[in-house]
């Protein structure tokens, strides 16, 4: 490798490269060549960096300076200034909010200062296409150990003692489960791997950002649990919406292969591992493990009762151990470093680290990892910066359709698997939305019923029955025609279907509904006896109302609101206060948006 | 050839299980047909030796006709078979004696068929009534 | 054995076996819909929910796939297993409310009705998915499948079009607990009257009631096993396992003494009489249909049907259809002018119909045959002596419209008449056998004028044919009845019976002179029975009398007349011949 005096790490995760980034890339090698600076002045492309809301962006290495909100029309300018004259550009800075400073290191910016990474222990500093990348940062030396030092039995006890408990939401001992597949008929029969890559819940994309940034992390972890288990094939199951992830493990497969790192005899050892990737479909029922495997072997993805486990019977009736991206993304790095190294992270029953994808009304949008048993209070203010536009936190949902709200009471509970499913949510696959007093909790669960509804395989009665009349119900309720009957049979409904679905599709789709009745019932009861939405966000329920008052002083009767109503419902001279017929109105709230002088409200 | 009032001397051997029987289903069916022929049972038509032919015509007859079963039915499976081979070599063979090939001849009539019975004895009746006596003596004069 | 406590009752059970099987062992009942015990479970439908303690964990499972464990704790009328019972089953109310069993199962629960909305009153499926579970596991034929995602949920071919693959074999339909999937004639036609077989047609069947031997068999055209490598569910349930259907013919070779031909006769086909519109006209029955139509386990149960499935207001019957005709057979048929009055009597006693029968003579000439057709003519059946030229659909008056019409000539009314019926009987000519000929050169017996089996003398020897030891019974020689044929039945095996166990030999066989043979061998290539050996030492032919049949072939064919044969030597032909010419 040539000897480089700067690096600049360009973010190319799928989000950034949707804004542009290979773009910027390009100029900024252009610009290089210009200013003469190619022998110096290398540009890696690297995986998903985290901080998505701030994107396109870039690190400058070894300084760690870091770049956000580029333009292709900023780059000569930073080219020159900074990496020509060494002055860097305050402009293209992070300013954290009502602040002023800009803070010019990543690791000086609080979003990245309290993260911990272990998964994502490669983020932002390597090339995924590169295979030797990532050798370069002590890749593939775990392997080497496991299959030169340590014994099946050996692996999976450090697997064991480390604590790792799986990542896909469930959060089973993954030595364990380890020690069971390996254990079901012992050395008789073909064993299979495989990686549950299809993260179907909306708005998670950590699986993904593991893949985009470092996909050899997660091949190294399989080919160490192919070894422990007695496999030699490993699939990995990835959901058909991730192409570029795609792209990225299919080159890191062929570069693995070529090294002798994966495929016959690797490392001339004798041991034989090989992976065939397999494309999802567009069926969120797919993560669940048994419709997963049904979907690998050809059939339709529905899931089936469980026992039998697919650890004694899974692949083609043979004994298997399927992980998620993340759980297979940190075994590398628990056989490198030892599980006592690990298990001083985290909490007593959840140990390691989370990446979590930060989302919804929260400053500092993106992809975190942090130790288990910080506090959401933290991640919500410290790395997420707060709520934007001074609003209130109002609650976070955790675990996609399958978790729960967690209220502002709940916010120092400590992140691990038992508090959230305790508080009657789930940690699942680490999706946190966090919303504020705009949002309406009656209509969160709403949105996440109709995903799990429209999901939902359709085997079972309590799910595809179930899921229908709740979701019915609670439209109902956010068009003003609930009744207390139905606030009675929803719940009944949303406690059955939880205790008698088959899959953990319909065990956990009730749980919006129950986490959000359990703390903001009060939303519910305002939506079905005073037929209004506290939150203004259920249309139906709005009641728009002109200030006559404000309306003359200020408005001086504009009459915008009434050429801008669709329906005519406005009336009102020059100078005089308007009035909205409210038997017209659609409750389209183009009114309220237009009025400049803030004179429209909501009862 | 004028109606001379020649009547041809037939002899025929008969198959006893097929002809035979039709012959006798003739008669008691009333059936009227020339009495030119007469009939000599035979156990199968694979009896009938060459030599009963020629003894046949030496003795004054002006027709032969061998009777036998339709080939497949013989109730001696194949003796109708050998018959239809001797009567190939023989007809050649009378032929060159200056016989007519008319004069010997070959049919197959089965038990129920009373009335072909009659047809074919009808038919080689008139046939030979036509072709007039054979002479023996002139037959044993040029050719034996 | 594993050891658990069902509904506070201590039980032992083998490993495997499911809480849904030790309940109904126990006579404890647990609600089920997608079960059935000769399907794997399924567990969709989550009826079966019972409450067990596993592990000192508490919790909800379906009883009809979860395996009894040691130690578990069952209790299958919890209140929280009844509870999610109830639920599920109000949720089914309403995605199907068509389905009389979940009506049912309500009634049982207490449950009136379900307080979810319902889209639509007339669904039945209640996607408990027997159909498809039977068509892909057990038939094979994989023609149903369930499609759609979700609440879409529906049981369908691929993409809803009619499937090749399907093999009509009704399994799915049988095994639908709600009557949502059923068979359908494709036709429309409500009574096929030809097709339809004597009894109940599945798979395993007595041939028909009165089949010697009275034994079930598989009908390897209908069994779904022949045709799909699959089912195989009569094997499963068989106790005494006497079901296999591997079973192969097998061909066994038997030597027989003598032998009774006994294969019966056909009736003519009549379709290609244009001017009867056999197989034209609907409701223009042969006898044997009529028959069909007319018996208790028959496509209508007995009950005389037009074809609409309406009752006929009349009838005509036509005699001589095919027999006494020059075109078709010469010879009477014999049976059917009785069979015919049996058919007007039958016709009388179920419906009220009027019966037309157009004969060109009565023949009643059995014992109480005459006195039968007296009692027709008191029941009203009215005798037409014509013989019917044409039944047509062509209508000349009103009252012809619909019907179809029989034109004949009532010779002792002395003009034509056209009588308007609902339904036409024709009474074809009794033929032989169709491979009679085959079977009459099998056994060496040859065929008479009107194609029946050859007896050996009409009037004197009715049931010996010309082949020793061969007898034939029954309507392979002749049209007969019932009571013909059961004499001639017992006449035969009379003669068989007697024949005895000596070997009775030609008289007439032939011998070959010792002295005179030269030992050429012609002769034991000429023998069809091969009874003549060659006798190694003494270098000359032998015949076997046992074999000889005398048939004299080797005589004539022997060069040196040392064969001769008995009662037919050439002295005693050529003796003949000079006796015809003298």
């Amino acid at each position: 490798m040539k000897p480089y005096r700067m690096h600049l790490m360009v973010c190319a995760g799928t989000a950034c490269v949707s804004n542009k980034s290979y773009k910027i890339k390009k100029v900024l090698e252009e610009e290089i060549k210009k200013q003469g600076l190619e022998d110096e002045v290398a540009v890696v492309t690297t995986g998903c960096n985290g901080f998505c809301a701030q994107g396109p962006l870039m690190v400058v290495q070894p300084d760690g300076v870091f770049y956000q909100l580029l333009k292709e029309e900023d780059i000569p300018h930073l080219v020159e200034e900074h990496f020509l004259k060494g002055r860097p550009v305050k402009e293209k800075m992070y300013v954290p909010p009502e602040e002023k400073m800009p803070i010019p290191t990543m690791d000086n910016i609080d979003f990245f200062k309290y993260q911990r990474l272990i998964a994502l222990r490669n983020r932002g500093l390597i090339d995924p296409e590169k295979i030797d990348e990532y050798i370069a940062r002590d890749g593939y030396n775990a392997l080497v150990k496991a299959l030169t030092e340590m014994s099946p039995d050996d692996i999976i006890r450090e697997v064991k003692t480390s604590g790792l408990r799986g990542r896909g939401g469930a959060g089973f001992p993954t030595g364990l489960k380890w020690e069971l597949t390996r254990a079901s008929e012992n050395g008789e029969v073909e064993k299979y791997i495989v990686c549950n890559a299809d993260e179907g819940d909306p708005g998670a994309f950590m699986d993904r950002s593991i893949i985009e940034s470092d996909p050899h992390s997660v091949l190294e972890g399989m080919a160490i649990g192919a070894r422990a288990i007695g496999a030699t094939k490993g699939f990995i199951y990835i959901r058909h919406e991730y192409p570029l992830a795609l792209e990225r493990l299919n080159k890191a497969i062929k570069q693995a292969c070529e090294y002798g790192l994966l495929g016959e005899n690797i490392l001339d050892t004798g041991f034989n591992f090989d992976v065939d990737v397999h494309r999802g479909a567009g069926a969120f029922v797919c993560g669940e493990e048994t419709a997963l495997l049904a979907a690998l072997e050809g059939r339709f993805g529905e899931p089936r009762p469980r026992p039998p486990y697919p650890v004694e019977k899974g692949l083609w009736g043979k004994p298997t151990n399927i992980n998620n991206v993340e759980t297979w993304a940190n075994v590398p790095i628990i056989i490198s470093r030892g599980s006592k190294w690990f298990s001083e992270i985290g909490t007593e029953t959840s140990k390691g680290t989370k990446v979590f994808s930060l989302v919804g009304k929260i400053n500092n949008t993106g992809l975190v990892e942090v130790p288990m048993g910080i506090t959401m209070r933290d991640i919500v203010y410290k790395i997420g910066g707060g709520i934007p536009d001074g609003k209130e936190f109002k609650a976070v949902q955790t675990g996609g359709p399958s978790g729960g709200c967690i209220p502002k009471a709940l916010l120092d509970l400590p992140v691990d698997y038992e508090s959230l499913t305790d508080a009657g949510s789930m940690m699942g696959s680490g999706g946190m939305v966090v919303m504020d007093e705009e949002t309406c909790m009656v209509d969160v669960a709403r949105y996440f019923l109709t995903f799990t509804q429209d999901e939902s395989c359709g085997k079972c009665t309590p799910c595809r029955e179930g899921t229908k009349r709740m979701l019915e119900i609670l439209t109902k309720i956010t068009q003003g025609e609930g009744t207390e009957e139905d606030l009675q049979l929803l719940e009944e409904l949303a406690n059955e279907v939880k205790k008698s679905a088959l899959c953990g599709l319909g065990k956990t789709a009730p749980n919006p509904v129950l986490t959000t009745l359990r703390y903001f019932r009060d939303e519910y009861e305002t939506h079905i006896r005073e037929k209004k939405c506290p939150a203004h966000v259920c249309r139906k329920l709005n009641v728009y109302t002109i200030d006559p008052e404000i309306c003359v002083t200020k408005g001086h009767g504009c009459g915008v609101c009434m050429r801008e109503c669709p329906e005519g419902a406005i009336a009102g001279e020059k100078n005089k206060p308007h009035r909205i017929e409210q038997d017209k109105c659609i409750k389209c709230g183009v009114c309220y948006e237009v009025c400049r002088f803030k004179a429209i409200y909501i009862q | 050839m004028q109606d001379s009032g020649f009547e041809p001397k037939l002899v025929g051997f008969l198959c006893r299980w097929c002809t035979y029987q039709g012959a006798d289903l003739a008669g008691t069916s009333r059936i009227e047909y020339p009495p030119n022929l007469i009939p000599i049972r035979v156990m199968c038509s694979g009896r009938v030796d060459s030599s009963f032919v020629i003894d046949a015509f030496s003795r004054g007859a002006d027709g032969v006709i061998i009777f036998g079963c339709h080939p497949g039915d013989c109730h001696y499976q194949e003796g109708n078979y050998k018959a239809l081979r001797r009567y190939t070599l023989l007809v050649k063979m009378l032929e060159q004696f200056g016989i007519e090939k008319e004069r010997i001849r070959l049919d197959w009539v089965s038990a129920s068929e009373g009335e072909r019975f009659t047809e074919v004895v009808k038919e080689a009746t008139a046939q030979i009534k036509k072709l007039g006596p054979l002479n023996w003596q002139k037959v044993k004069e040029t050719y034996i | 054995m594993v050891k658990a406590i069902l509904d506070k009752q201590s039980i032992e059970v083998e490993e495997g076996t499911t809480i849904l099987e030790a309940a109904t062992e126990r006579g404890i009942t647990i609600p089920t819909l997608c079960y059935h015990p000769l399907l794997e479970p399924y567990s969709a439908c989550r009826i079966c929910m019972v409450e067990v303690e596993e592990r000192g964990k508490k919790d909800l499972r379906t009883a009809c796939n979860t395996a009894i464990t040691e130690g578990m704790v069952i209790e299958t009328s919890s209140e929280n297993a009844i509870r999610a019972r109830r639920m599920n089953l109000e949720l089914l109310m309403a995605q199907a409310p068509g389905a009389e069993v979940l009506k049912e199962m309500a009634f049982e629960m207490g449950i009136t009705k379900s307080r979810f909305p319902v889209t639509d009153e007339t669904e039945k499926c209640i996607l408990c998915g027997l159909c498809v579970r039977v068509c892909e596991d057990v038939v094979g034929a994989h023609a149903i499948s369930f499609v759609n995602r979700g609440a879409d949920r529906c049981v369908s071919t691929p993409y809803g079009e009619s499937s090749e693959f399907c093999i009509s074999c009704g399994a799915c339909a049988y095994f639908c607990p709600t009557g949502s999937i059923s068979l359908e004639e494709l036709t429309g036609a409500k009574i096929v009257h030809t097709e339809l077989p004597l009894g109940p047609s599945t798979a395993v069947r007595v041939p028909f009631m009165q089949s010697i031997p009275n034994v079930p068999f598989i009908d390897a055209e209908a069994c779904i096993n022949f045709k799909t490598d699959g089912c195989k569910l009569c094997e499963k349930v068989c106790e005494p396992q006497a079901i296999n259907h591997e079973m192969k013919d097998e061909f066994i070779e038997v030597d027989i003494g003598t032998a009774i031909i006994a294969t019966g006769y056909e009736l003519l086909d009549v379709s290609d009489m244009q001017n009867y519109g056999y197989g034209r006209f609907d409701n223009v029955l042969s006898a044997l249909e009529f028959e069909h139509l007319c018996n208790a386990g028959g496509p209508t149960g007995g009950k005389i049907l037009l074809k609409n499935g309406e009752s006929p207001q009349s009838l005509a019957i036509i005699h001589c259809v095919g027999s006494r005709d020059k075109n078709y057979k010469r010879y009477c048929s014999r049976i059917c002018c009785m069979y015919a009055m049996k058919f007007a009597h039958l016709v009388k006693e179920k419906t009220d119909a009027d019966v037309f029968e157009f004969y060109i003579d009565i023949r009643s000439f059995g014992k109480g045959y005459e006195e039968f057709y007296n009692r027709m003519l008191e029941e009203r059946v009215n005798f037409i002596r014509g013989k019917a030229a044409e039944v047509s659909n062509a209508a000349m008056v009103p009252e012809e419209e619909g019907k179809l019409v029989v034109r004949c000539e009532d010779t002792l009314a002395g003009f034509i008449r056209r009588i308007p019926v609902d339904m036409v009987i024709l009474c074809p000519a009794v033929v032989p056998r169709e491979d009679v000929s085959e079977v009459g050169k099998l056994f060496g017996v040859t065929l008479s004028e009107d194609g029946f089996l050859k007896e050996l003398h009409p009037k004197l020897a009715p049931l010996s044919t010309s082949s020793d030891g061969i007898f034939l019974a029954g309507t392979c020689q002749s049209p007969k009845d019932i009571p013909d044929t059961v004499a001639q039945g017992a006449g035969a095996a009379g003669a068989v019976l007697s024949l005895g166990d000596a070997v009775y030999l030609e008289p007439i066989n032939s011998v070959i002179d010792e002295e005179k043979c030269v030992g050429c061998r012609i002769c034991i290539g000429v023998c069809a029975y091969d009874a003549i050996f060659f006798d190694d030492e003494k270098k000359v032919s032998k015949i076997e009398e046992t074999l000889c049949k005398g048939c004299g072939a080797c005589v004539a064919a022997c060069p040196s007349g040392a064969s001769t044969q008995n009662g037919f030597t050439d002295a005693q032909l050529l003796a003949e011949v000079e006796g015809a010419l003298i």
